[in-house]
């Protein structure tokens, strides 16, 4: 079989797959991407067809992961979590659908111009390899009093960058301590479900339970489908209005570019850009969430590939995660000394495979999630209880951080989730600034405490 | 022991019921915790599986993986006999929100419902589209009901 072939055929398994896994809220992307991309690396396959595969299953995994967010409230995973507030505003209006549809379509936008941004960006950061890498640290710092600024909590978030820092980086000299190695799946998970947890440790709480008893149950209104589209496949330029498109275009080009960030950091901080310059809540909702989505999905492209082709050292928060199979997977892949992808695919093949990728989830995620989003809302909401949501939530986390590291991951995520949770929930610090902290902890206690 | 659970609620059930609000939607605390637990006992049950089972049929570098994906297997079998338990305590509407309805949803998310509504009217594409959502008559009498 041709090369060009066994890669269709790979995508084509990518983005059925995650289009399923999309489904299930609370798949942490780390953990869910790493091994499927291990296997497709480990069973052999070429290295273009590994990239298509990865360019498939990243951009069908975000399309449907929308589904939980915009229709139960639920981060479909860790990028979703700064859309909850306004999918969860939509939803209150009765027009959860509405959010997932704008959500698909900045999505789908998003990725289609992340990756020629990101291939041309890569071959031109190539020459400026050494810089990046000795000052990852500092950049990750900067952004994380950006992003704190920017936040809810604003300056009580600036001023708890250094404690928090503090915090993580101790929990991570102990947990080192303990199983001689890094933990990262663990910090994510535990940042992204510290919220949930947060409510659960106050509903056992005497002394704070009263500001979550409710007497009757929660009702949801769903606004009468519209259809604003002839046939199977919908043109995301009518789903969304024009000044969201270029919203979303705008903002998914910039986020691109900054390939070092977190992609919950940039998601936070393009969502409050574009916010603000909508006024209205259904109008800020919609349009927040359609670049929102939009700057999830280029970052996450962005950040895989531009490492990848500039560097090929993982040198920005996806390619340390979900991509880091792309760059480290012994014996096939080694980025000591660097032979992986950067080496095995030109620019113009990273272009080419990575379009095949990302056509071949697009035809088969957006008109899917589209489409079925009403009926699928319909189906959720009567038949899966929020119960059974947040407990597989909680299981997953657990099941991901021991597989991490048995119980010291387990227990590190736990003592995260609390104390990032009752921050989050109690000052206003958000996700998005918790994960740039964590980025940039070790930085910041060499520099402070030389350690 | 989940199903006891769920005898007994269902027993108490009659009674005045409390509910408690996580990630903005409610749950039963009894029920939230025994979903938490069921969880949690099957991913990582399913993890312990694999880390058994796998090491005979498959590589040593494919054990980790495969059982991760038994661990998830875990945790979606966790999530169906969850949500066969436990029905969801939502009340679901498939219709309009009413005028009252709104304006409070409006007023608990800090908005003054009349601003919204002339925000709204302003603007041609946004009011276009709420039209044809159905929503854009609820927002008009809960907005413009003081001022119309």
């Amino acid at each position: 079989m041709s090369v060009l072939v066994i890669s269709i055929l790979l995508a084509l398994a990518g983005a059925i797959i995650f289009s399923l896994i999309g489904l299930v809220s609370g798949t942490d992307e780390t953990a869910i991407m790493v091994p499927f991309t291990l296997l497709v690396i480990l069973l052999g396959a070429p290295p273009e067809a590994v990239f298509s595969f990865f360019m498939a299953a990243v951009l069908a995994k975000h399309l449907t992961h929308a589904i939980p967010t915009a229709l139960m409230g639920i981060p479909g995973d860790t990028t979703a979590v700064p859309l909850i507030d306004h999918a969860s505003s939509l939803r209150r209006l009765g027009v959860p659908h509405v959010a997932l549809r704008k959500m698909l379509s900045g999505g789908l936008i998003g990725a289609f111009i992340a990756l020629p941004t990101a291939v041309l960006f890569g071959q031109f950061l190539g020459q400026f390899a050494d810089f990046f890498k000795s000052s990852s640290g500092l950049i990750f710092t900067l952004a994380a009093i950006l992003i704190a600024y920017f936040s809810k909590g604003k300056w009580v978030s600036v001023l708890m960058i250094i404690p928090f820092a503090f915090f993580i980086k101790s929990i991570d000299t102990f947990s080192f301590s303990v199983v001689e190695k890094h933990l990262s799946t663990s910090f994510f998970l535990g940042i992204a479900i510290g919220p949930m947890l947060s409510d659960i440790l106050f509903s056992l709480s005497p002394a704070a339970r009263k500001g979550l008893v409710r007497s009757s149950a929660k009702e949801y209104h769903l606004a009468p489908e519209t259809k604003s589209w002839r046939g199977y496949f919908p043109n995301p330029f009518r789903v969304l209005t024009g000044r969201q498109t270029a919203y979303t275009a705008a903002t998914s080009f910039v986020s691109s570019l900054t390939f070092a960030f977190s992609p919950v950091g940039m998601t936070s901080l393009m969502g409050e850009i574009v916010g603000s310059r909508n006024k209205g809540v259904y109008k800020k909702a919609s349009s927040s969430l359609a670049s929102m989505n939009g700057v999830t999905e280029s970052t996450y492209i962005a950040e895989a590939i531009i490492p990848l082709l500039a560097f090929g050292i993982p040198l920005s928060p996806v390619a340390l995660g979900p991509a880091s199979p792309l760059f480290n997977a012994p014996p096939v892949f080694t980025s000591e000394p660097v032979n992986n992808l950067h080496n095995m695919l030109t620019p113009w093949e990273f272009f080419l495979y990575g379009l095949i990728g990302l056509v071949i989830a697009a035809l088969i995620a957006y008109p899917f999630a589209m489409n079925y989003a009403r009926r699928a809302t319909v189906f959720v909401m009567k038949n899966i209880s929020q119960e059974a949501i947040v407990g597989m939530f909680i299981g997953l986390a657990c099941l991901l951080a021991f597989h991490e590291a048995q119980l010291v991951g387990v227990m590190l995520t736990l003592t995260m989730a609390a104390v990032g949770g009752l921050l989050n929930r109690v000052l206003g610090v958000s996700s998005g600034v918790q994960f740039m902290i964590f980025y940039g902890s070790t930085y910041m206690m060499s520099k402070l405490l030389g350690v | 022991m989940a199903t006891e659970i769920a005898r007994k609620e269902a027993k108490a059930a009659p009674a005045k019921r409390e509910y408690i609000e996580i990630l903005g939607d409610t749950v039963v605390p009894v029920r939230i915790l025994s979903a938490i637990v069921i969880s949690i006992a099957l991913s990582i049950g399913g993890y312990f599986l694999g880390k058994s089972i796998f090491p005979k049929i498959a590589e040593a570098k494919m054990v980790g993986s495969y059982s991760l994906l038994l661990g998830i297997a875990g945790s979606v079998l966790g999530l169906i006999i969850c949500a066969s338990l436990f029905k969801p305590s939502r009340i679901l509407t498939e219709e309009e929100t009413s005028s009252e309805g709104m304006e409070e949803i409006l007023l608990s998310m800090q908005t003054d419902p009349q601003a919204e509504y002339e925000l709204i009217k302003n603007d041609p594409v946004t009011k276009k589209e709420m039209e044809e959502l159905g929503i854009l008559e609820t927002f008009k009498r809960s907005g413009g009901r003081t001022h119309e």
